[in-house]
């Protein structure tokens, strides 16, 4: 079984060596045949930035996370899905009946976040 | 003898323990977010030599692709003072060394060769090349399993709701409009004709 992802482990090591080799290769080239000469004017920001302002790091409204977290929690109730869409021929009715059952749970709590109004953005 | 199965476990382990040591010992927290995605990725590889691919899979949708994007918005955008966290570091060190010790005693003793060495948990024979773990996992989830399966749809619920009620903030002072209002007005709700006696005086 696992010869059959050989190729998948090829291709991540084939994406590493081509990822990484230019960027190494393109700081050996520059560190060996450039000329480092750091200045306090040529490293500081000039004509087109600023410096900054204030930190990027801020506070921001909790309702963000909130989509965040509500997509998680349905993507994981899509993962149950893959499987079971996989079977459906083999597990029969019964099956079909338990992913209702499970699908009928949460959309009860589909239901209360839309009646809520948690997915508004007012 | 190492075969190739076993060199490539032992280089996604040494990557998984390098991502793992790193992501409690680097300074930045976005650094660490991202070598918690590595170790994840690392520990997908890992699950797959043990032909779990579909929860391999899993792993790398659910929790690099969603929970970690989180983590690394929270992590990037929360107004956290890095050198504030950094202090007590010294103080909290004989406690924290204390539990992880306790941690790692009670691990050993659970996880070691008593219960889930090669004696008690033989490994299983090679399932073949058309061994297929997602429909191993959906013959058994939905039918024997199929109690858990549901607890799980409860779990899931009690977390949507717990996430709207812990978050859910109304704003007071937001102003917005209704449209379906605004079309449905008629002329009555905003203008009221009055009948005056017209002015007679010169």
């Amino acid at each position: 079984m696992l010869d059959n992802y050989f190729p998948i482990l090829a291709f991540i090591f084939v994406s590493i060596a081509v990822g990484i080799g230019p960027s190494i290769g393109g700081w050996v080239c520059s560190s060996l045949l450039g000329w480092n000469r750091p200045d306090s004017q040529k490293l500081s920001p000039y004509e087109c930035g600023f410096e900054a302002f204030e930190d990027a790091r801020m506070k921001f409204d909790v309702r963000y996370y909130l989509v965040a977290i509500l997509f998680i929690l349905f993507d994981l109730e899509i993962a149950f899905l893959f499987p079971w869409a996989v079977v459906l021929n083999e597990i029969g009715f019964f099956g079909f009946v338990s992913m209702m059952i499970f699908l009928l749970i949460l959309v009860v709590g589909f239901i209360y976040e839309w009646m809520k109004g948690a997915l508004e953005w007012e | 003898m190492i075969n190739f199965e076993m060199a490539v476990f032992y280089l996604f382990a040494a990557i998984l323990v390098f991502a793992a040591v790193r992501v409690i010992t680097a300074r930045n927290p976005v650094h660490s977010a991202l070598f918690l995605v590595l170790s994840f990725f690392t520990a997908a590889g890992i699950w797959m030599l043990l032909r779990a691919e579909f929860l391999a899979i899993a792993l790398v949708l659910v929790y690099v692709g969603a929970v970690m994007v989180l983590f690394l918005f929270v992590v990037m955008m929360l107004d956290i003072n890095l050198d504030r966290l950094k202090e007590g570091f010294w103080s909290y060190l004989p406690l924290g060394a204390t539990i992880a010790f306790l941690v790692v005693v009670e691990m050993v003793l659970v996880l070691g060769g008593r219960y889930f060495g090669l004696q008690a948990l033989p490994a299983p024979a090679d399932p073949g090349a058309n061994y297929s773990n997602t429909r191993e996992l959906g013959l058994l989830l939905y039918t024997d399993y199929v109690y858990p399966f549901e607890l799980a749809a409860v779990v899931l619920l009690v977390a949507i709701i717990a996430a709207i009620a812990l978050t859910m903030r109304k704003r007071k002072d937001t102003k917005y409009q209704n449209p379906s209002q605004q079309v449905a007005v008629k002329r009555g709700d905003r203008v009221r004709m009055v009948s005056m006696p017209s002015d007679k005086g010169g």
